[in-house]
């Protein structure tokens, strides 16, 4: 087993199945630190269960989740965040009936404290509040700051579920169908911030998605979870070039 | 402590869990299907014991035809009780946060159970067993209470009855699908609204049917209610909810339990069922066989 | 409004007996308005629905019954036990119960109080079982205006203790784990153990309005633990509004002054409490889920964001 020092996320032999019926198996990859990633694939190839089993929500059936060096598998979800992974949803998870704020604020007391205090702290809650005016801000929530998240338009929340995720201040972000459901225009915002996100703060992101702009256009690397399996891995250029990858993107699409 | 005496405690305790597995199935098939925790459940229970005994009182001698009268007519009429009770109020709560679908039903047990009592008052009754089941039969050299072998008898063709409802009609198959998928079950072209009323009607009828039986078999009051529910809960808790077989398993386990424990415990033997559903929540919460994840 | 109901006995107390019995009646609402908000912490901020905090109130009931009537402590002392007493309590129970969610927390909430009140009713040596605890005493100087005043200043402590601490990142966190769970988790909140303080925070305060229910009735029955008092501020904090602050406290005040009502005009429909409470309880269920608190909040804020 080589151990590459520079691998933040190593998935080893992973197979899961649900109720006899198997998503996939025995898939291994490993994410270099600081790279900007993509999964691709057909519908219910499991990318979004392979995100479950990497943040802690599913254990998988077996093999290993290694984050940052350390046996993550089966692990809590609240353990794994507190090594520093973080996850924006696809379907949005938000906190609907607070603010805006609020949302990212929760996150960044929690965040803070590494144990349990209880009655407020004002100077410390002051800073919190800072902060999360910041991360708004770089996602460009800020005037919304007051708003009731769950009234936000679609685009929005999923900004707002970055957010979310971005005050955990990660090394490592999992962004699950980032552009799912938005607008054209609203696309093209998107993966600019991504982008722009990965290139100011120097943090590694693995994203799934459909979007092949936002895949081809911003990904270092690609993998292609397929037919059970990890049926291909590499550049952009390689993977569009990669006949199986073709053949079964052909044969699945709508 | 002979071993006929622990047979005799034996049989008790089986036909004491018999009984709660008539009951409790119903509350796990009403959940199974309607994904609501009924807790109004004991109370139906308790009312078809009262109506039972009310019915009781027009009937003079204990012949066996009226008591089978009392099984064959009682149940239906706690079954149509639940027929309105469903379609007036458990269907407005159905998309409702559940705590909400917890404090409906909640607010129906404070309902029916003083209702009970204003009804029939708070004094305990009870319906004479008819003179074939009364005393005892000799078994083992023992002389067992006939009427709870006659349990031990209902108990088991219940619980066949349910099998072959679920496993061999269409109607039973409606319902398994009903419990295993219910998001997709419009889809099937089946009129899930009826699917869901005539389960929650069948579970009145056990309840019902528990009631009837408890009536000849002790004393009932306006406690039974509360305590049998509580019982369920700890049954379906233990053999997972939505299951019939776990129902059964559970109702075993704490019908015998309570009665063996009363040995070295006395009163606090009804502590049983409390510690076992803690117990059961705490190691594995879906029972044994329910599914996880929930 | 507070100075209101500062000045409130004195009046009340011009009208001779009648006046006594409104200042008995309003101290027994504002004790039942801190157990309502008390419970409203766990259900309204929490999310969470315990059927079985009577189960702290009664344990607050007894512990001031018992210290004061067999071990013959001031009162004082025992205000001071029943909230800690009741608190280790909650701290066993919700230990247990956190550790599950939603309808299986409820039935397991309900288990133990039920469990506690069984304790309680066979330990007839201890508890006194069914005849409860009688002839408290109660210090002099503690006539019916001066111990209404001693539960007004107390609830006023409490209600600025839980206003600080639902505002503060601890109450934050507990309305986060409300609003989604399962994110919750995602941003690294152990949500079991802050579900299990907030747990023992509710039953702390159940346990002084238990406290000051039984000294202010001289007596404790196991009546106080029954999951039927379980329903009162479960009622209390729907009726009023359980998403407000302020509402299970005005919900409790109003279900009282409907039970009197109801009293004074027809003796007969007293018996038939239970069905009527029952039946508000459905009516706001179906019907009105946000409380009176929440119909005023639409009728009158109509047009705000």
């Amino acid at each position: 087993m080589n151990l590459m020092p520079e691998d933040i996320l190593r998935i080893e032999n992973i197979s899961k199945s649900f109720d006899g019926n198997p998503i996939f198996k025995d898939v291994s990859f490993s994410v270099t630190r600081g790279e900007l990633s993509a999964i691709i694939g057909p519908n219910g190839a499991g990318k979004t269960t392979m995100f479950n089993l990497i943040t802690g929500y599913h254990v998988p059936d077996s093999g290993r989740i290694i984050f940052k060096g350390k046996d993550v598998s089966g692990s809590e979800p609240f353990d794994i965040v507190k090594l520093g992974m973080a996850r924006a949803f696809q379907i949005t998870n938000i906190f609907p009936r607070m603010s805006v704020l609020e949302n990212v604020l929760s996150t960044v007391i929690t965040k803070d404290r590494g144990n349990l205090n209880i009655v407020t702290n004002f100077r410390k809650l002051r800073s919190a509040r800072d902060r999360a005016y910041e991360i708004l801000d770089s996602v460009g929530l800020a005037d919304l700051a007051q708003r009731q998240s769950g009234t936000l338009a679609h685009g929005n929340q999923k900004r707002l579920d970055m957010a979310v995720a971005l005050a955990l201040e990660p090394e490592l972000l999992l962004l699950d169908e980032p552009m799912a459901g938005m607008s054209p225009e609203e696309r093209w915002q998107t993966v600019e911030l991504v982008k722009s996100l990965w290139e100011r703060l120097k943090i590694t992101m693995l994203f799934i998605e459909h979007d092949m702009d936002m895949v081809f256009g911003i990904s270092q690397k690609v993998r292609v979870l397929c037919y059970k399996t990890l049926l291909a891995e590499g550049t952009p250029n390689e993977i569009s070039s990669n006949r199986q990858v073709i053949e079964a993107y052909l044969g699945e699409e709508v | 402590m002979t071993p006929q005496y622990v047979v005799f405690m034996f049989v008790n305790g089986l036909s004491q869990g018999m009984l709660l597995f008539i009951i409790a199935s119903g509350l796990s098939l009403v959940f199974g299907v309607l994904r609501v925790i009924n807790f109004a459940h004991g109370s139906l229970y308790m009312i078809g014991a009262f109506v039972a005994f009310s019915l009781s009182t027009f009937f003079s001698g204990g012949s066996f035809l009226n008591f089978l009268l009392l099984l064959l007519l009682v149940p239906p009429v706690v079954a149509i009780l639940g027929f309105f009770l469903e379609t007036t109020l458990f269907r407005r709560v159905y998309h409702q946060e559940h705590l909400l679908q917890l404090l409906l039903t909640y607010a129906l047990v404070l309902i029916l159970d003083d209702l009970v009592r204003v009804v029939w008052g708070g004094d305990p009754r009870n319906v004479a067993r008819p003179d074939v089941l009364a005393g005892s039969v000799d078994l083992f050299g023992l002389a067992l209470p006939t009427y709870n072998v006659f349990i031990l008898l209902v108990g088991p063709a219940i619980a066949i009855g349910l099998w072959v409802l679920l496993y061999r009609t269409r109607a039973g198959n409606v319902i398994r699908a009903a419990v295993t998928y219910p998001d997709t079950l419009g889809a099937l072209g089946v009129n899930v609204s009826w699917v869901m009323t005539s389960t929650f009607m069948l579970g009145c009828w056990l309840a019902g049917l528990g009631g009837v039986l408890m009536a000849a078999l002790a004393n009932i009051d306006l406690g039974i209610g509360m305590e049998k529910i509580i019982e369920s809960f700890a049954v379906v808790v233990i053999g997972g909810l939505g299951s019939i077989g776990g129902a059964l398993l559970g109702s075993l386990i704490i019908g015998l339990g309570i009665t063996f424990l009363q040995l070295p415990l006395g009163r606090w033997a009804l502590v049983f069922p409390y510690l076992m559903m803690a117990l059961v929540l705490i190691v594995r919460p879906w029972g044994f066989f329910g599914k996880p994840e929930r | 409004m507070v100075i209101a109901l500062f000045f409130l006995p004195f009046v009340l107390a011009q009208f001779g007996r009648t006046g006594e019995y409104w200042i008995w009646v309003t101290t027994e609402m504002i004790i039942m308005g801190l157990f309502a908000m008390s419970l409203n912490l766990i259900l309204g901020f929490g999310g969470m629905v315990s059927f079985g905090h009577a189960a702290f109130f009664g344990v607050g009931a007894y512990t001031v019954a018992l210290l004061m009537k067999k071990a013959g402590a001031p009162l004082y002392l025992a205000l001071l036990a029943a909230p800690i007493v009741a608190a280790v309590a909650a701290a066993v129970v919700g230990w247990f119960c956190v550790r599950l969610i939603g309808l299986y927390f409820a039935i397991l909430t309900l288990a133990f109080s039920q469990l506690l009140y069984m304790i309680v009713y066979q330990w007839y040596t201890f508890t006194g079982g069914d005849d409860g605890i009688h002839g408290i005493p109660r210090p002099e100087f503690l006539g019916p205006i001066n111990y209404y005043l001693l539960c007004l200043i107390l609830f006023l402590l409490c209600f600025m203790l839980m206003r600080m601490i639902v505002n503060s990142s601890f109450g934050l966190t507990i309305r986060t784990i409300r609003e989604n769970m399962e994110r919750a988790k995602f941003i690294g909140i152990n949500v079991r153990r802050y579900q299990w303080l907030n747990f023992i925070i509710a039953g702390a305060f159940a346990g002084l309005a238990g406290g000051l229910l039984t000294e202010l009735n001289r007596f404790a029955q196991t009546e106080f633990l029954h999951w039927s008092k379980s329903a009162e501020p479960i009622l209390a904090s729907l009726v009023g509004g359980m998403y407000s602050f302020v509402g299970p406290a005005i919900g409790s005040a109003f279900l009282m002054f409907l039970k009197i009502v109801v009293q004074q005009s027809h003796k007969g429909l007293v018996e038939l409490w239970a069905i009527i409470l029952g039946l508000v309880l459905l009516l706001v269920v179906l019907f009105a889920p946000g409380g009176l608190v929440g119909m005023y909040q639409q009728l009158f804020k109509r047009g705000d964001s």
